[in-house]
């Protein structure tokens, strides 16, 4: 664990999301510490708490950090961060830092997904959003989860256990959930309509690959990233090997904002 | 610092309705248009007032068309009916006649739904999709030689082939000075910003077009006496942004706002409520044959059907603009729904992509409900060309 007292630079990223908040702490070329709160209605309130939350699990104190940047939808109340980046810029350098052969990012979050292209040194040359759709976003599983009454961690690993695929006309939160009612009224497998989701989601977060292309490796960032059921299906769909997870991808975006910080530092 | 003129051109719209109300009360009569090839050179030589119709940017008049039209069509096209049914806007209380051409079908079909609903007194200019086809050409020019007659017959006299001269050097002049403004807004120390300039070009919309010259005039005097000659110099870092893309009307800031809000510089637009208009309008002779065939020979827009890219001119506009304004990105602005535009787009990005000039599409409405979205979009790729820009001047 990293201390204060070794006088070596510390460097923050807070990444406010629709539900979750996220920072994370470094130093020394490696990762001090995190925190990772739901995000509540104070912005700014949900950014200064995750922080402190990364502070105490790297035994930091705030002054102890040398320069801060915000990202996240958050990112405009953040008058605690020296500097403001969006999550696409932020994802793509965590991706980068955790490992430097990524040319491609899915980023699921909770209220938005991203198709990001990097260059070989970790630039972003291309970038698609979904639009104005919780289609392939945490919201979206989250209701999904809430029709199976199961956790949202364990939607993934019960599609795994399907044997056969039903299809999911819609991917529209609103019908898919009266869809899936449907489904199991029906009388189909909960596992089968699951996967049968998951691949839904996945096709139509191929259709913003099909504008800015995919090409190895293939990082999934963002906390929908933790759902092996949609690693499966979207590495089906895209036909492409997504590598595997080093660090919580749930972090990935605060992480990036960190190292962001620390380059921008030896700017000011 | 300053200038002068702009404030003199804010007066005179301001003051533009009122004009149009004593105009008519002493026998003037005001043709209003909209979509984007009714040749403003005949209105003009009848002795009518014309004025370019339309706004954006109010979802409140878009839910108002939308009880007219289809929500599946576009909301420019909703917004324009809401303005006919709210009936309050000065330019269409004030209109005699409304033309619309064909060009945009969505557009287009404006004219039957505002005719049948609101009793508009409406005049139709067919434009063929065929444009660049012999036949086409000589539609589009029988076409014309019609809705002139139609208009004569409205404003009670007949095209005088010397007014016609007059009116055609005075929109010649229009287009020369527009094009020079644009040059100012785009030099390294701007003296005047690209959304003034937009916002003059739509002062151009309801100004009687002498005097809108004569400001135009002055205003480029003000430049020089100022600034000098508009030479763009060396790029100062900012990330310069040209849009493209479907309509965005006066009243639609929306995504201005949010461009200049993240530190991006617009330095240029293709748009057909901008710079486009006043671009490769090539009047041969002083008559409608001479422009049917300039309108019809000038850079079409994206409703006209152009599928060899090779040739395709809109290409080749957009590519020069980018040169001329050196823009560093484009930001293809599509309106949901707008097809013509929207199918565009991925074509555009690939071109441009071979050239080295990044394409952001933002796909939008009048709603504010994607305001956020577009903002971290809009702010992602200002950051992509900063960084871009950094890395070509340590390379």
């Amino acid at each position: 664990m990293t201390t204060k007292s070794d006088n070596i630079p510390k460097f923050a990223g807070v990444d406010v999301g629709s539900l979750t908040t996220k920072s994370v702490i470094i130093s020394n070329g490696s990762i001090a510490g995190y925190g990772l709160i739901p995000t509540g209605i104070d912005t700014e309130e949900n950014g200064r708490l995750a922080l402190r939350k990364a502070l105490e699990s790297a035994n930091l104190k705030r002054e102890d950090l040398k320069y801060i940047v915000a990202t996240g939808y958050g990112r405009i109340s953040a008058p605690y961060a020296n500097k403001t980046v969006t999550e696409i810029t932020c994802h793509a350098r965590g991706a980068y830092y955790l490992h430097p052969t990524t040319r491609t990012i899915i980023d699921m979050g909770g209220q938005d997904c991203k198709a990001i292209r990097l260059d070989k040194d970790g630039n972003v040359v291309d970038f698609a959003m979904n639009d104005k759709c919780a289609a392939g976003t945490g919201r979206f599983l989250e209701v999904m989860a809430n029709v199976f009454k199961v956790k949202l961690n364990d939607l993934g690993s019960l599609a795994l256990r399907a044997k056969e695929i039903v299809p999911m006309s819609s991917t529209c939160t609103v019908f898919a959930e009266s869809e899936t009612v449907s489904l199991l009224a029906r009388g189909e497998k909960p596992e089968n309509i699951l996967k049968g989701i998951h691949h839904a989601i996945a096709n139509r977060v191929s259709g913003m690959f099909s504008r800015v292309g995919v090409e190895s490796d293939v990082f999934f960032s963002g906390g929908v990233a933790k759902n092996i059921g949609m690693r499966s299906a979207l590495e089906e769909v895209l036909k492409a090997k997504i590598v595997a997870p080093e660090y919580d991808p749930q972090l990935v975006g605060a992480l990036g904002a960190a190292v962001l910080a620390r380059n921008y530092s030896g700017k000011v | 610092m300053v200038l002068e003129t702009l404030e003199k051109i804010n007066q005179a719209v301001k003051e533009r309705p009122r004009e149009l109300v004593k105009a008519r009360e002493k026998g003037a009569k005001v043709a209003g248009w909209f979509n984007y090839n009714i040749p403003e050179e005949i209105i003009y030589a009848l002795g009518l007032i014309p004025i370019r119709l339309g706004t954006g940017g109010d979802d409140r008049l878009v839910e108002i068309g939308a009880r007219y039209i289809s929500t599946k069509n576009c909301v420019y096209t909703r917004e324009l009916v809401g303005l006919f049914a709210r009936n309050q806007d000065p330019y269409i209380i004030n209109s005699d006649i409304v033309a619309v051409d064909a060009t945009c079908l969505q557009t287009y079909r404006v004219a039957e739904v505002i005719k049948h609903y609101f009793k508009v007194n409406t005049l139709i200019l067919g434009v063929p999709k065929h444009f660049s086809e012999p036949e086409g050409q000589e539609y589009f020019r029988k076409e014309l030689q019609s809705f002139t007659r139609k208009l004569e017959v409205f404003a009670g006299t007949e095209l005088n082939s010397n007014k016609l001269s007059e009116s055609i050097k005075l929109y010649n002049d229009i287009r020369k000075s527009l094009k020079q403004l644009y040059k100012y807004q785009a030099i390294e120390h701007q003296p005047i910003k690209w959304r003034e300039v937009f916002d003059i070009v739509h002062a151009g919309f309801y100004l009687d077009r002498e005097k809108y010259l004569s400001l135009l005039q002055e205003l480029l005097t003000e430049l020089k006496e100022k600034h000098g000659e508009p030479v763009i110099g060396n790029l100062n870092g900012d990330a310069r942004i040209l849009i493209s893309g479907s309509i965005i009307p006066p009243g639609d800031t929306k995504l201005i706002n949010i461009i200049e809000q993240v530190g991006g510089r617009i330095v240029g637009d293709d748009l057909w409520s901008g710079l486009n208009p006043s671009l490769d309008v090539n009047i041969r002779e002083a008559s409608i044959k001479g422009i049917a065939g300039a309108y019809i020979n000038r850079v079409p827009h994206a409703a006209l059907p152009f599928l060899d890219l090779e040739t395709d001119r809109r290409l080749k506009n957009l590519k020069q603009l980018i040169r001329d304004h050196r823009a560093q990105g484009v930001l293809y602005h599509t309106l949901r729904y707008c097809d013509a535009f929207s199918f565009k787009a991925g074509e555009t990005k690939n071109v441009l992509k071979v050239e080295g000039v990044p394409l952001l599409e933002i796909h939008t409405e009048y709603a504010g409900s994607d305001v956020e979205a577009i903002r971290t979009r809009a702010e992602a790729f200002v950051e992509l060309i900063r960084n871009k820009n950094i890395l070509e001047n340590e390379a």
